[in-house]
């Protein structure tokens, strides 16, 4: 009887060991997440959940060279990732980013749109049936580029008129595949898609597995860099499509959107004012002219501090330029070496400073603060 | 005064109340039950918001294209996202079937080694076991992907066999027969003639067949009904069909640019995923086979012996067999299991049917429909895999003992 | 023949003559091996043909891996990526409290070897290998060598754990029966115990796991948590209330149809509707329900193995259904369904590689696949997964021979 009862004890230990557990886990979680499952229902609700939480959750991409990767000790680092720390100081001082693993394109907008992930910042390309179908809103564009390919310098392709009958690699569930689709049929030619996550169709492109390798130009430009003998491969200067890249948010919230938006806007700016992250403090102390001070949200000579009302204070800008500097300092030091971008006055070749700010060769446009 | 007089003052037995009865109880306990159920389902439902809920995204244009594998014409501008799905559901099939057949081959050799009487084998055997049922299948598929692109050559370094099979890491290709598109139609009235030669044939197989099984009966001595029987009709069916002329061509592959053309081509993806399927699942049938060896009284082993059976006819004639009945069920759910592992194939670039499914959830935003569609998919292949494994099961059984 | 023991009268003086078996250990060991090997690889002229492919081809493969681990493999990706592989994103001040959760599971399983086991030979061989791999690894490039310090101290706590462990005497004292239920005791709440060394007082949240440390913390959720599911279910399902059965096996037969990543699926997409909480819970769950399916099938099977006998002695006995189902049948049913058991627990151990697919959560091998994507490990996709298949197969191993332990212990499958 003892031995029976003592069973009996050890399930009902193991039941609540597991409850308790799970317990454990959830309360751990639980002011990550009661702000979360409201949002969407009123005004400004993931802006609410971010500054109630302290944390802005950030979907990023943990596999693309440059963009979005992780470093050795665990860390994740890139361009995007650089957008998520702004819009996290935008915020407010105190709050962290937690960068969520959105590595999967297939899954990416889900996670968006119920809400496990605040902002969306992972090459994600801007078009009108993903702003339609997936319950998504994009902010300002933060990365312009087309759709590009690379091949094997040996292997006598020189544009997508050579390529009837190739195997091509492709990232599926972007819109790289369906522009890839697109394009074949207009040209009347066949191919074979290889289409898997970046790492692994790299892989297969490094191996001859496909001849072809599409995807962003920048992307591809960056990967070449950085394989083992850039010579052996080459990025076609063809580019097929306009993929604007830019952080996406949830439906109708007008007022996070604005947030995201205004503070890549502002980072643009800050580049065109010439505000860095060393010198925003001086600035802020002490600006220069008026459209400065209302960018920094500082007071001009004893004047009045202009708050637009985004529901952050109007120091929002500062905060996010101190935390990263402005967007060409994003730029020279993440993406910057592997491709280059040469932003001169007057600059007359686009497609290689098209992440210029405009007037010096690119298009990156600041719309006016003010 | 009457003894058996009850005492006025108890009162009369009263009926048992029913919700004592056992059998009212649960009525009740189940309707309760179902009452409970019944709510957490329309709670669920009323989450889920099925206001959108609906299939048509289903008839849109793919927007992609995957690899063609079918038998007919598609592509993914044109062709709806139902005819793609349909593509990966053949490519999934296509996967499973293959992984089945190699499985269990290795599986039942594997088992049969373990238990071998030669030292070295059954080690042998037994390491293959502990390795390929101790390491996730997943990284056992991505793994094998990665040494096959990397182990074979590209196809610039082709390994050309007599200009008829080659070998590079785009692929195996081999010749493969191709039916003459003239002549298979049912306008041509040849083809009624071949059907019926077929049908002569299969008649006079039966016909031997049964001759034969009833002198077995009554002699005693092996007559080999069905090897007889099948012999027959293979040889008719080729004779007719090689006399009507043979309207079928050998399609050799070859090499335009960097790309096979024509023959069949077996596909690094698809090699890896087989491989990673096979190896897995027979790690586990090795187990069940020799389980089930292992359950045999060991005097079956000796009485083959006594009387005189070679190892191998005492393994085929007198263990595998009866060793089936207790194998077949156990392996039948390695089978299911084939079907459900074959999911993972998209982390290799196989586009199978939840990796499509995949991508039309990304492009729509549909995951539920997606879901209910993949779950319903996987779960009329099982009951598929089931029903033909019931009917061997059947057989197998009650088979002579 | 010669195996026979001599004639008396040949027999040296003093000399006594054993059974036959004895008496074939008594040869000289060179004659022994011999006949050992004539039994056993040259039996007869296939049975050598045999031996002699199966060397040739042992040879061939033994020759490819020591070439490919020593020479051909360049391991960097695995040891520059160790922090990576490990915890990710876990957060690095809070280093100790990983330590200090696996000595607290080395103490456990040194605990329980010493109550219900011993270690042999073979686990002493097996500890001490899978250990030098680990130091290696950890001490390689001398980075983190106090890592090693903490994992030697986790072992130093496991054998002291075993030594004091298996001083108790294996009997029906009291001291024994405190000890096993301690024992127990101690497995059961071993999860919630690391979770509170990981979480409690400004530790890590639960988005902080990651690498091999979310494998470790997800698979013995799935694996209690669908024994806990699995034991009504499958009663349920054995039930004679046929709605019941009925929900019951629709149930289990709907969960066991689709593939895991579709469930997957539905903890990322679905369940958020549902019952909202945090992706790791709501992936937890889904492990628990996934696993609770199959475990249903292989206790219904331990049910039926029962001999009905069972239950009308325990009614005629007068014990209530109730009773029957929790004093008689259920304890019997689970340990004759302790291998199948054994065997989905090790199966859910590996199915947790899967969450990285699908989730936007990242184990040991969508580390891995992080790893490989840093631009100087483009090339080393094969040693990165290769070591990935190493860890989780040394867990696995490890599973799989525990359980073989337990069943001895239980006597499963004897009567």
């Amino acid at each position: 009887m003892t031995r029976l009862k003592y069973l009996r004890r050890t399930a009902l230990l193991g039941l609540a060991a597991i409850i308790g557990a799970l317990a454990l886990v959830a309360c751990s979680d639980d002011a990550q997440q009661q702000q979360v499952a409201d949002a969407g229902d009123v005004p400004s609700a993931t802006l609410a959940a971010v500054e109630e939480r302290g944390e802005l959750l950030c979907g990023v991409k943990q596999t693309q060279p440059l963009f979005g990767f992780r470093e050795e000790d665990g860390s994740v680092v890139g361009f995007d990732i650089e957008f998520c720390k702004a819009i996290a100081a935008a915020v407010g001082d105190d709050i962290d980013v937690r960068y969520i693993d959105a590595s999967d394109a297939a899954t990416r907008f889900t996670l968006l749109a119920s809400a496990q992930i605040d902002v969306l910042i992972r090459t994600t390309t801007i078009t009108a049936s993903r702003d339609a179908d997936l319950k998504v809103d994009f902010a300002q564009t933060t990365f312009f580029t087309g759709q590009g390919f690379a091949v094997h310098a040996d292997s006598g392709i020189s544009s997508t008129a050579d390529m009837n009958g190739a195997t091509i690699c492709v990232q599926t569930g972007t819109t790289t595949e369906q522009n890839l689709a697109d394009h074949f049929t207009d040209l009347g030619y066949s191919y074979t898609p290889l289409g898997g996550t970046s790492p692994e169709i790299q892989e297969a492109f490094l191996q001859r597995r496909c001849d072809v390798f599409t995807a962003d130009q920048s992307d591809l430009a960056s990967r070449v860099s950085n394989f083992d003998n850039p010579a052996n491969y080459r990025v076609l200067g063809q580019i097929i499509s306009k993929e604007p890249l830019a952080p996406g948010v949830r439906d109708n919230d007008s007022e996070w959107k604005d947030v995201v938006n205004w503070v890549v806007h502002g980072l643009i700016a800050a580049e065109e004012m010439g505000i860095t992250s060393g010198n925003v403090g001086a600035m802020a102390a002490n600006p220069p002219n008026t459209t400065v001070a209302r960018l920094l949200g500082v007071a001009f000579e004893g004047g009045e501090v202009a708050n637009l009302g985004f529901g952050v204070d109007p120091q929002f800008i500062q905060r996010a330029i101190a935390a990263v500097g402005n967007y060409g300092e994003i730029y020279a030091r993440t993406v910057g070496d592997a491709v280059p971008r040469a932003c001169t006055l007057n600059a007359l070749a686009i497609d290689d400073s098209v992440d210029c700010p405009a007037g010096t060769g690119g298009i990156q446009y600041a719309m006016p603060y003010r | 005064m009457a003894i058996t007089e009850r005492p006025s003052s108890l009162p009369p037995a009263a009926p048992t109340p029913p919700w004592h009865r056992r059998s009212v109880r649960n009525q009740l306990f189940q309707g309760a039950y179902l009452i409970a159920t019944a709510l957490v389902i329309v709670y669920v439902i009323n989450a889920l918001n099925l206001r959108e809920f609906g299939f048509g995204f289903l008839g849109d244009p793919a927007g992609f294209a995957v690899p063609n594998q079918w038998l007919i014409d598609y592509d993914g501008v044109t062709n709806s996202r139902f005819v793609m799905y349909l593509v990966a559901i053949w490519a999934s099939i296509r996967v499973m079937l293959v992984a089945i057949a190699f499985a269990t081959i290795i599986g039942v050799l594997v088992g049969v080694a373990r238990l071998s009487s030669n030292w070295l084998l059954a080690r042998m055997a037994m390491l293959f076991v502990e390795i390929f049922r101790n390491t996730p299948l997943l990284v056992q598929i991505v793994l094998w992907y990665a040494i096959l692109i990397v182990a074979i050559p590209p196809i610039g370094e082709v390994f050309n066999i007599g200009n008829a099979y080659y070998l590079s890491n785009r692929g195996i290709a081999i010749p493969w027969p191709v039916p003459d598109p003239g002549w298979w139609n049912a306008a041509n009235w040849l083809v009624w003639v071949w059907v019926a030669l077929l049908a002569a044939a299969g008649g006079a197989a039966w016909w031997v067949r049964r001759g034969r099984i009833a002198r077995e009966r009554d002699t005693g001595q092996p007559h080999y009904p069905n090897r007889w029987a099948f012999s027959l009709f293979a040889v008719a069916a080729l004779v007719t069909f090689i006399a009507l002329g043979a309207p079928v061509s050998i399609d050799k592959p070859i090499i335009e640019g960097t790309h096979y053309l024509e023959g069949m081509i077996i596909t690094p993806e698809f090699a890896a995923l087989v491989l990673g399927l096979s190896a897995y699942t027979a790690s586990f049938i090795a187990e069940i086979v020799r389980a089930g060896i292992q359950a045999l009284p060991t005097g079956q082993s000796e009485a083959a012996n006594a009387i005189g059976l070679t190892g191998y006819q005492r393994l085929t004639v007198i263990i595998l067999p009866q060793a089936l009945r207790q194998i077949i069920p156990s392996i039948t759910n390695q089978y299911l299991n084939i079907n459900k592992n074959s999911s993972l194939a998209s982390a290799v670039l196989f586009a199978d049917l939840f990796f499509v499914a995949g991508v039309f959830q990304n492009k729509t935003g549909r995951a539920l429909e997606m879901f209910v569609l993949i779950i319903v998919t996987y779960m009329l292949i099982s009951l598929l895999i089931s029903a033909v494994m019931n009917v061997i099961n059947a057989r197998v059984t009650t088979h002579r003992v | 023949m010669a195996e026979l023991p001599q004639p008396a009268e040949a027999r040296p003086p003093g000399r006594v003559v054993l059974p036959p078996h004895r008496e074939r250990a008594r040869r000289p060991f060179a004659d022994r091996a011999r006949d050992w090997a004539r039994h056993n690889l040259f039996p007869s002229r296939g049975g050598t043909l045999l031996t002699l492919i199966s060397f040739a081809l042992l040879v061939l493969l033994l020759c490819g891996v020591i070439w490919y681990v020593f020479f051909g493999a360049d391991w960097s990706v695995v040891s520059s990526n160790r922090w990576l592989l490990f915890a990710g994103s876990f957060p690095r001040d809070e280093e100790w409290r990983l330590w200090v959760g696996v000595a607290v599971v080395f103490f456990m399983i040194g605990v329980a070897y010493g109550l219900w086991s011993r270690f042999n030979r073979r686990d002493l061989l097996f500890v001490a290998i899978a250990s030098a791999f680990l130091i290696f690894l950890m001490a390689h490039g001398g980075a983190a060598a106090w890592s090693s310090i903490w994992f030697l101290v986790a072992l130093a706590l496991m054998f002291g754990g075993y030594v004091v462990a298996v001083r108790i005497p294996r009997d029906n004292s009291r001291l024994r029966v405190r000890a096993n239920r301690i024992g127990i005791a101690l497995i059961a709440l071993a999860l919630p115990i690391v979770l509170l060394i990981l979480m409690v007082g400004g530790g890590a949240v639960s988005t902080d796991f990651d690498g091999f440390v979310l494998n470790v913390i997800l698979a013995p959720v799935g694996i209690v948590g669908g024994l806990v599911v699995a034991i009504p279910l499958a009663i349920g399902r054995a039930s004679s209330l046929r709605i019941i059965s009925w929900t019951c096996t629709a149930y289990i037969e709907l969960v066991r149809g689709a593939p895991l990543l579709g469930w997957l699926f539905v903890a990322l997409f679905i369940l958020d509707d549902v019952i909202g909480g945090s992706l790791v819970v709501r992936t937890m769950v889904v492990l628990a329900v996934f696993t609770g399916a199959y475990m249903a099938e292989y206790i219904r099977g331990g049910l039926q193995a029962l001999h009905h006998g069972q239950d009308e002695a325990a009614r005629a006995v007068g014990l209530s259904r109730r009773q029957t189902l929790q004093l008689i049948i259920m304890p019997q049913a689970l340990r004759v369904s302790i291998p199948p058991l054994v065997g989905q627990a090790i199966s859910i151990w590996k199915d947790t590689s899967l969450v990285s697919v699908i989730l936007p959560m990242r184990e040991l091998k969508g580390n891995a696949d992080s790893a490989i994507a840093q631009t100087e490990f483009i090339a080393d996709r094969i040693e990165a997964y290769v070591f990935v298949a190493v860890i989780f197969w040394i867990v696995a191993f490890t599973m799989s021979r525990i359980s073989q332990r337990v069943e001895r212990a239980q006597g499963v499958g004897e009567r």
